[in-house]
């Protein structure tokens, strides 16, 4: 038999799921620290490797005067700039890359609530629908023992 | 007024209906005029120049996501330039790369304004560009919008000195990577126009978040005036070669299209047909979940109660 209050949460629930599943279930598989700390990681190595390929850019760049100029304490001056740069940047954009994660884990968190809550309701209905369906049963079984 | 909203709320039932067919053929008639729009202005790789390839790949770009349309002409991009010039396509690689790392990494989901301000240009109305950037988008959208600006003026550059890139001139090599690379960063007229699409996405994001009456339509109006002077001072200010008469057409286009826009697009929740999948003990659900949306006709009656006596 088809419930169709039932049928409504369902499809509610799923609604939820496929409009904001995405945001909320994949993180939801991690602790905060976890994945905070999991995406500081690869901004780190991204960084990195930016920081590697503007290096080259530059490096392309200066190349003539590079080479014309090739002495160990100017390479060693601009060496000490470039990572001077690089840890600056790299604050910077750890900093912006722990501010967004850790914002979208306390929405998902909010929308996980949300969804358990949900869960609950149908959960519910699942208990009242067993309910009522013992009770008929009971009340059949009543019926003919007492023959009315 | 009313004949207007009463088409919006049919154009909103039509949408809501057929957006199962519809988006698909948006997706493919823009990444179509992406390639065809590369094709013309570039067009350096002869096998990329036919009808085919460019039909093929927005018949792909058609059931993908909107990123894979910006990662595919990205490629295309890349393929003519490489065409052209490798010293160029390098550059332009390891820069679409930078920003693919640092900021794709996020999966702000708006990378489709890198490809959609260059056609913008193309189309001589990048002006409704920042108006609708800040009506719609967060202020964080203004890094793909100027790396679009960035790519677009790439493009003219790679166009204009397609004979001085191509040529096998005895120019050496690195004398080559620093030409490219000082014209790429030194062009005062992307600068001017990153400043003053960054300025104005500021401002029309400022006020429409205000709780005022009309906020958007005093947005639109502030960011266009802005945008407006920016470029007009830059342009007396710097060496910069604009064509007034056109940045005021353009402009008065683009407030248009953004009041345009405010009405059909921003404003409205275009909620679509939904397919859904589920199941429970008994049964297995395939939901197909159709917008309520009423039209009403409009019913408008003006009865006029007392007459007023002229003296």
């Amino acid at each position: 038999m088809l419930n169709e209050e039932k049928i409504k949460l369902m499809t509610g629930i799923a609604m939820f799921e496929k409009k904001e599943g995405k945001k909320i279930f994949p993180l939801n598989r991690y602790f905060k620290s976890d994945y905070i700390s999991s995406h500081l990681l690869g901004a780190f190595f991204g960084y990195t490797l930016c920081s590697g390929l503007i290096a080259v850019l530059w490096g392309l760049y200066h190349l003539e005067q590079l080479l014309n100029s090739l002495q160990v304490d100017i390479l060693l001056e601009l060496s000490k700039r470039f990572l001077l740069l690089y840890l600056a940047g790299l604050f910077v954009y750890l900093l912006i890359t722990f501010l967004v994660h850790q914002r979208r884990y306390a929405y998902a968190s909010g929308g996980l609530r949300v969804y358990v809550a949900k869960l609950k309701r149908l959960e519910k209905r699942y208990e009242y629908q067993n309910r009522e369906k013992e009770i008929t049963k009971e009340g059949v079984r009543h019926d003919r023992s007492s023959g009315i | 007024m009313i004949g207007l909203l009463v088409f919006k709320e049919r154009l909103k039932a039509f949408y809501g209906s057929y957006s199962f067919y519809l988006n698909p053929v948006f997706k493919f008639i823009s990444s179509l005029t992406v390639f065809l729009l590369l094709n013309g202005q570039l067009g350096f790789m002869e096998k990329l120049k036919g009808a085919a390839i460019p039909l093929a790949l927005s018949f792909l770009c058609a059931f993908l996501p909107l990123s894979a349309m910006s990662f595919l002409s990205a490629m295309f991009m890349l393929a003519h330039l490489a065409a052209l010039s490798a010293e160029l396509a390098i550059i332009a690689g390891i820069l679409i790369l930078i920003v693919v790392i640092l900021y794709g990494s996020f999966q702000p989901g708006d990378s489709f304004l890198m490809v959609l301000t260059p056609v913008l240009f193309f189309l001589r109305i990048p002006y409704v560009l920042p108006l609708a950037v800040g009506l719609s988008c967060g202020l964080f959208s203004v890094l793909p919008m100027c790396f679009g600006i960035f790519i677009y003026y790439l493009l003219i550059y790679a166009k204009q000195n397609a004979g001085v890139l191509a040529g096998t001139a005895a120019v050496d090599i690195t004398q080559k990577y620093m030409q490219v690379l000082k014209s790429l960063f030194s062009n005062e007229t992307m600068l001017l126009m990153a400043m003053a699409f960054v300025l104005t996405v500021v401002v029309v994001f400022l006020i429409r978040n205000r709780s005022i009456d009309h906020a958007w339509t005093i947005a639109i109006a502030a960011g266009m005036v802005v945008e407006l002077a920016v470029i007009f001072i830059g342009d007396s200010r710097l060496d910069v070669n604009l064509s007034i008469g056109e940045v005021a057409a353009g402009g008065l286009i683009s407030v248009l299209l953004a009041f345009v826009f405010q009405f059909f697009v921003f404003a409205v929740d275009y909620s679509r047909t939904e397919f859904l999948q589920y199941e429970d003990d008994d049964y297995y659900y395939y939901v197909k979940a159709v917008p309520k949306i009423a039209v009403s006709a409009p019913d408008v009656k003006v009865q006029r109660i007392n007459q007023r006596n002229e003296p």
